[in-house]
């Protein structure tokens, strides 16, 4: 019965909502009060997640876990954001100033980095995946993108050019569908194994 | 330059510099600025959930007894006590019955949103070049059109077998014909070109983050020296 019950809410969840979304019209009211459920408890796990990883970092500042400081800057961090919220008001231009005044110089520092980084990945991928036709297809394709990105090729006034580029900038399109319709076949294989039961990821 | 500012101008060179010393070594300063990043957002994040959802659709419908919206909260309210039984030991089996709930919705969801969200679009594009009306256009066959076509769909078929041949590879299964082989090799090359635009496309947005940063701390330090 312990495991006999979550399989029968998470499959009849799943068709009350396929057959919701088949026949809207007389069953959408009842639709939208079960996403609003869904919304809600999706919410309120995000939050339980939240208080786990609070309860985690607790755990190393207590046991002095090496390493702890960093938990120790989480902690406070989280803590003072989320009183001074409550104590301001989330709409307060000042608190949500200094949010900002914290967040966006770690962002896009991050950012920066990532393309220092990424730049320096790529050449590793190259050296250790060797030259085939991957590695061929994404430098040549990185460099011809790369140009393309300055702009200085578009504005030669030539139509057979114009042409060209056209076809070159719809290439990256059809790797791409192959790649969507790839996830999505997979993805659709997974839900139906949810549906019928042969996954269940509620039970780990 | 007010007060408020020039903290928070120091504040954001500090932690720029914390975060670009990652280059020299990974330290300590580049440890506590991510986890302050961590801290900030998941307070933020979770002072949003509480605003945005929990009180309009959990807390505020329960301060009206009696109503419907009361009774059709109650059955969020339980799930929800399930889900934070999660974390203790005693009630972590608790928490499935929602977490079922939560899955059995989202997979309902995933599976007409990718059906008739993903795949169908992406399908009827491909044969959309084959349609008579684009193939013929109004008077003669637009060869350029149906050389387009036929391209995605080999590239398409090519990278969907690129799939499958790596999938044999992991799971040691016999191996694909010759034929499959090189069709597989043109999936690479369709993939590779896809990758090499994708790693150009994100390249240039974190290297325009990276100038606006870097022009925001010159600005800092000629608004302060301007006075």
């Amino acid at each position: 019965m312990k495991k006999i019950l979550p399989l029968i809410v998470a499959i009849s969840s799943a068709l009350f909502v396929i057959v919701g979304i088949f026949f809207k019209e007389s069953l959408s009211g009842w639709l939208s009060v079960v996403l609003n459920w869904a919304i809600v408890l999706s919410s309120v796990a995000l939050l339980v997640v939240l208080a786990r990883l609070l309860i985690t970092h607790i755990g190393y500042i207590t046991s002095g876990r090496q390493g702890f400081i960093y938990s120790l800057v989480a902690v406070f961090a989280f803590l003072f954001t989320l009183i001074a919220g409550f104590l301001a008001g989330i709409d307060n231009p000042a608190y949500l100033k200094w949010i900002a005044g914290i967040l966006r110089p770690l962002e896009t520092a991050l950012l920066g980095l990532v393309a220092i980084v990424m730049a320096s990945m790529s050449i590793k991928f190259l050296r250790e995946r060797g030259w085939n036709a991957l590695t061929i297809s994404f430098t040549i394709s990185a460099f011809i993108f790369l140009i393309l990105g300055l702009g200085l090729v578009q504005a030669i006034d030539y139509a057979p050019l114009k042409q060209v580029i056209r076809a070159i900038e719809g290439l990256p399109m059809i790797g791409a569908r192959g790649l969507l319709i790839g996830v999505a076949l997979g993805a659709i294989l997974m839900g139906m194994r949810v549906l019928i039961g042969a996954e269940r990821p509620y039970d780990d | 330059m007010s007060l408020p500012d020039l903290v928070l101008g120091i504040i954001g060179l500090a932690l720029t510099v914390m975060v670009f010393s990652y280059l020299i070594k990974d330290n300590v300063f580049f440890g506590i600025a991510l986890y302050l990043l961590v801290g900030v957002s998941s307070g933020f994040a979770t002072l949003l959930i509480i605003r945005s959802v929990i009180l309009p659709m959990l807390i505020s419908p329960l301060t009206q007894p009696g109503t419907q919206a009361f009774y059709l909260a109650l059955v969020p309210l339980l799930l929800s006590i399930l889900l934070v039984l999660m974390l203790f030991k005693r009630g972590s089996r608790m928490g499935r019955i929602p977490l079922a709930f939560l899955v059995g919705v989202m997979t309902a969801m995933a599976l007409m949103g990718i059906s008739r969200g993903t795949l169908a679009p992406q399908v009827l594009s491909i044969f959309y070049w084959f349609s008579p009306g684009i193939v013929a256009g109004w008077s003669a066959i637009r060869w350029w059109g149906l050389v387009e076509g036929i391209a995605i769909l080999i590239g398409v078929v090519a990278v969907l077998t690129f799939f499958e041949d790596r999938q044999r590879k992991i799971s040691h299964k016999s191996p694909s014909s010759p034929l499959l082989k090189g069709v597989s090799k043109v999936g690479q090359v369709f993939l590779g070109v896809t990758f090499g635009a994708l790693f150009v496309g994100i390249l240039s947005s974190a290297l325009i983050a990276l100038i606006g940063n870097l022009s925001a701390i010159v600005d800092f330090f000629s608004h302060l020296f301007a006075g």
